[in-house]
């Protein structure tokens, strides 16, 4: 009899291993088949362009021989200068809110076009800058308080007059999900001429600086 | 003594067989339960979540940016697809969902080089 009971229990024992085992395998069988399942969804564009013209543009010059000064608002040209003590540097900008791009947006192509109106042998290059500036108020000593990216991101010769056209798109397209473009700080990174390029008071739009931007959204 | 022990062997092997039956149906019905498992994978991005891209100063696109991935996702793969007006690939890539807190950015990185202007849909998924 107690034999019996021995064996009784080393068969509950089997059937109960038996049956985990089995319960293991139903469970590997469901991670394995779950690992194939999958989620997926599309997302259309919409492609358009924004072209900015004098309209929706801010520019200026700071001069270092007049800290305190501002020279937006007037001037016809914006003058940069790589003389030492006397350094001047221009800003450009465009209000793109009338694009009505959404930060989630981006840039296909952007172009800027300015207009060399005084040549001189300067290679003038640009740098994005990331804060707030206005041409009304933004002098010399106000410019240590922006934020301006380091590194230039074009730069075009000044050797003759006429046009000169640059590649942007890389920092509109971030300005565009940034929520607003900040433009760039013109400076003078060879040379030793002062030159000027035509403002958005120029007389002749041709010489006023403008944008093409093809984006998407 | 001996007859006992045949009767309790039979016992055992018919009680085995039932159990291999049964878990057959298990396996059968916990199959059939897979459908669920899906389920919980469409849970963590039941929505088709926004997707951005950076360029280059050329145009080209640099990376794909899915905004807003439930933190459920961590751990799947973000396929992305980079597709013209024929719905064409222009190139495609993945990346693991990493972990973080509250919404993430997941973010796919080499395309190849794919002019943005040219892209006008992405093909995006997730698989665990």
């Amino acid at each position: 009899m107690r034999r019996l009971t021995i064996i009784s229990r080393r068969l509950a024992i089997a059937i109960v291993v038996a049956t985990g085992a089995s319960v293991g395998v139903g469970y590997a069988a469901s991670l394995g088949l779950g690992s194939n399942q999958l989620h997926a969804w599309s997302q259309n564009l919409t492609k358009g362009t924004c072209n900015q013209t004098s309209a929706t543009a801010d520019d200026t010059y700071v001069q270092q021989a007049l800290p305190n000064s501002t020279a937006g608002g007037a001037a016809t040209a914006l003058t940069i200068s790589p003389l030492a003590g006397a350094q001047n540097y221009a800003f450009i900008r465009f209000d793109l809110s009338g694009c009505s791009l959404p930060t989630t947006a981006g840039a296909d192509s952007a172009t800027l076009t300015v207009f060399v109106t005084t040549n001189g042998n300067d290679t003038v290059s640009l740098f994005p800058v990331y804060s707030n500036w206005s041409s009304s108020t933004l002098t010399w000593n106000g410019v240590s308080g922006l934020t301006i990216g380091s590194t230039a991101t074009t730069s075009f010769s000044a050797a003759s007059n006429g046009s000169a056209t640059v590649t942007v798109t890389a920092d509109v397209d971030s300005a565009i999900k940034a929520g607003t473009l900040w433009g760039w700080e013109l400076r003078a990174t060879s040379g030793t001429a002062i030159v000027g390029i035509g403002a958005s008071e120029n007389a002749s739009s041709m010489k006023r600086p403008s944008m093409t931007l093809s984006y998407e959204k | 003594m001996k007859r006992l022990t045949r009767i309790l062997g039979i016992a055992l092997t018919a009680a085995l067989l039932s159990v291999g039956v049964a878990s057959a149906a298990s396996l059968g019905l916990t199959t059939g339960k897979l459908g669920a498992g899906s389920v919980a994978v469409n849970g963590c991005t039941s929505s088709s979540l926004t997707a951005t891209r950076n360029v280059d100063t050329n145009g080209n696109v640099t990376q794909v940016n899915v905004l807003s991935v439930p933190q459920a996702c961590a751990g799947q793969t973000l396929a992305i697809t980079l597709e013209n007006s024929s719905h064409t690939s222009l190139g495609a890539a993945s990346a693991l969902v990493g972990t973080c807190t509250g919404g993430c950015t997941a973010t796919v990185t080499g395309f190849g080089t794919v002019s943005a202007a040219n892209v006008t849909a992405y093909a995006l998924s997730l698989t665990q």
